[in-house]
């Protein structure tokens, strides 16, 4: 009998591996075995025309030493800073009324639909979109003549630092919105009441209640934009005017001129931001809790 | 309806949700430290009437008034009243203690930080939750959950509160044990209770009163013995689920129903015509058994083992199942013959007629 239970047990154990086979193949392949190829790179030799496996710290130290790469190090963060508080600023209210405030499932699944319709077109057309928008000649500086508010056109609404945040927080807001109106939907709105009850007023009851019971939601949120907003490089290509360069920007230019291990030092720099960041995250709420 | 200043009274209490009136007229006096139940079906419109009284839903018209002072257009927590909802509602991000001190700590004017802990300690030794204050709600069990969310709106001294279905997501041990707690607690304090339920037992072995609450209208308002002894209307006999009501119409001295024209006791004024029997006051007999006091043929159908008590359940002529309640202190367990046939006997003092 004990035999048998110990049979079906193993049976079961090796089904379930099974399911993560294809998976864990892929990841090794595909992440962690690339992975470990940017960072063994990064310490190779490159010279002007070609790179061999001798390893050296020359890669790591132009990079140190140059005021270019590490300004646009600054760059990457200040502007992940202000998208992710733009797109805090935004998406938070707009995922309290999908999410709290409109009482029927079927409206608040149809408002989050509309908000990723603007994902049926691809990525480049929605950044690019935004130059007839924003440029010297584009609709707002348009509309601002003619109300008579402006007289002569705005140039710095595009090919500027400001234009790649607006491009960007447009595209990214969404994927704040989704987690934080999904936390929102499942506050049992009974509790909302108990607390109205108890006296707290409006204010107190989003501090203490609301907020913190769909702070999960936002570090997920918080997440997918930082992840996503600091590898970007196309948003700035299309929409900075080369003025602003993030690190992706560096990757693509150094990737483009064969330089490898140069291209490689970034890639681990931003790996590693990327991974404290998250890790930072992770440190503020307990997902485990939550999910 | 007198209305004073040492009662909670509702005066024509109307809701209404497009076409349908959850809530008809309904006016109500609550007396001063007493233990109401509220009675009714699944949509008869008891929770809507404990949400009206809170002040989380706008009566269309009527008013309610809590010790002489009217409420009915004031927020819900300026009106002194304390409402435990039926899942608890309890805030799942906070330990016990914060969650019972919360309606002090976010008060408009909260007391200071050592009268906060003063009263949070009294009130979780008071419903037996003392040593539990750190926990989160996820650490404790239903029925200490049950107590923090009575902690937590006693802590704001209501002179009312409303308990909607406040056992029903508890088992049953818990939930015997639990009505007792909740009667002790609400007699040290003194307090009010509006306890809404749709079980006949807890409403009758809760209620100082209890009011019997049917499609919106209050069919009827009384002590539970009374309820017990004469309820109002045949609906309200049918709730109690200790009758058996059956159809037919009233005949000179007789009620006319499909079994024969029936003698009875008592008659209760009722718009509707029915005449009921207590399941512990019928006695089986054989078919061939004599006559005696009121009477009609049945078959026998099944029977349920309750431990102190055994239900029988028989059909009459028209299919109709009338149920026959033998409690097992009056003797052992008698068993019928399947599909037997037999007669159920009453006196005709044992019934009554509405009508």
């Amino acid at each position: 009998m004990a035999e048998h239970t110990d049979t079906a047990e193993r049976t079961k154990n090796r089904t379930a591996y099974w399911l993560i086979a294809p998976g864990a193949v892929w990841m090794t392949l595909f992440l962690a075995v690339p992975i470990l190829m940017i960072v063994y790179v990064s310490f190779w030799t490159q010279t002007t025309f070609k790179i061999e496996p001798i390893l050296t710290l020359a890669s790591w130290k132009q990079f140190f030493a140059s005021e270019t790469y590490i300004g646009s190090l600054f760059t990457t963060i200040r502007l992940w800073l202000i998208v992710l508080a733009a797109t805090f600023v935004l998406g938070y209210p707009t995922a309290l009324f999908v999410g709290l405030f409109v009482k029927s499932k079927t409206i608040s699944t149809v408002l989050l639909v509309i908000c990723v319709i603007p994902f049926w077109t691809s990525f480049l057309i929605r950044v690019l979109a935004w130059r007839p928008m924003l440029g010297k000649e584009g609709a707002i500086n348009i509309l601002l003549q003619k109300a008579g508010l402006i007289s002569a056109p705005i140039e710095a609404l595009l090919f500027s630092e400001l234009s790649v945040v607006i491009g960007m927080t447009q595209i990214y807001v969404v994927f704040m919105v989704g987690p934080i109106a999904f936390m929102l939907s499942r506050i049992d709105r009974n509790i909302i009441e108990a607390a109205r009850d108890l006296g707290a007023s409006f204010w107190r009851i989003f501090f203490k209640i609301i907020l913190p019971l769909s702070l999960p939601g936002v570090i997920v949120g918080a997440i997918f934009v930082s992840v996503m907003v600091l590898g970007e490089f196309a948003t700035t290509a299309a929409l900075s005017g080369r003025k602003v360069n993030l690190l992706g920007n560096i990757i693509v230019t150094q990737v483009g001129s064969l330089k490898w291990a140069l291209a490689s030092v970034v890639g681990v720099i931003l790996t590693v931001i990327m991974g404290l960041v998250i890790a930072g995250f992770l440190r503020v709420v307990d997902l485990k809790k939550e999910l | 309806m007198a209305e004073t200043i040492s009662n909670i009274s509702l005066a024509g209490v109307t809701k209404r949700y497009g076409d349908v009136t959850a809530l008809d007229r309904v006016s109500l006096v609550l007396d001063k430290n007493e233990y109401v139940s509220l009675l009714g079906p699944s949509g008869s419109g008891k929770t809507t009437l404990l949400r009206v009284i809170a002040g989380f839903e706008r009566p269309d018209a009527g008013t309610v008034t809590v010790f002489g002072r009217d409420v009915t257009h004031l927020a819900p927590h300026k009106r002194g009243i304390g409402f435990v909802f039926q899942n608890f509602a309890l805030f799942p991000h906070l330990s016990v203690y914060d969650n019972v001190a919360f309606g002090l700590a976010n008060a408009d004017t909260p007391p200071s930080a050592d009268a906060i802990r003063r009263r949070v300690t009294e009130i979780v030794r008071l419903v037996g939750l003392a040593g539990l204050e750190g926990r989160d709600i996820g650490q404790i069990s239903g029925g200490q959950r049950q107590r923090v969310a009575l902690a937590r709106t006693l802590v704001t001294e209501p002179r009312l509160i409303l308990l909607d279905e406040p056992l029903g997501a508890l088992d049953a041990n818990l939930r015997m044990r639990m009505r007792d707690e909740l009667r002790h607690i609400r007699e040290r304090l003194g307090v009010t209770f509006l306890h809404v339920t749709g079980s006949e037992t807890e409403a009758l072995a809760m209620g100082d009163r209890v009011v019997v609450l049917d499609r919106g209208a209050i069919a009827q308002f009384a002590s539970p013995e009374a309820i017990m002894n004469s309820p109002a209307n045949p609906n309200v006999a049918r709730f109690l689920n200790r009758y058996n009501v059956l159809s037919g119409k009233m005949r000179g001295d007789t009620f006319a129903t499909a079994y024969g024209d029936l003698a009875y006791g008592k008659r209760i004024e009722s718009r509707d015509a029915a005449y009921g029997v207590r399941y512990d006051r019928i006695a089986v007999v054989e078919e061939t058994a004599p006559s005696a006091g009121v009477e009609i043929p049945v078959t026998f159908v099944a029977s349920e083992y309750l431990g102190s008590a055994v239900m029988y359940f028989f059909e009459a002529a028209d299919g109709h199942i009338l149920e026959v309640e033998h409690h097992l202190g009056k003797g052992r367990m008698p068993e019928y013959r399947s599909r037997g046939k037999y007669k159920l006997q009453w006196k005709s003092e044992d019934s009554i007629v509405f009508g």
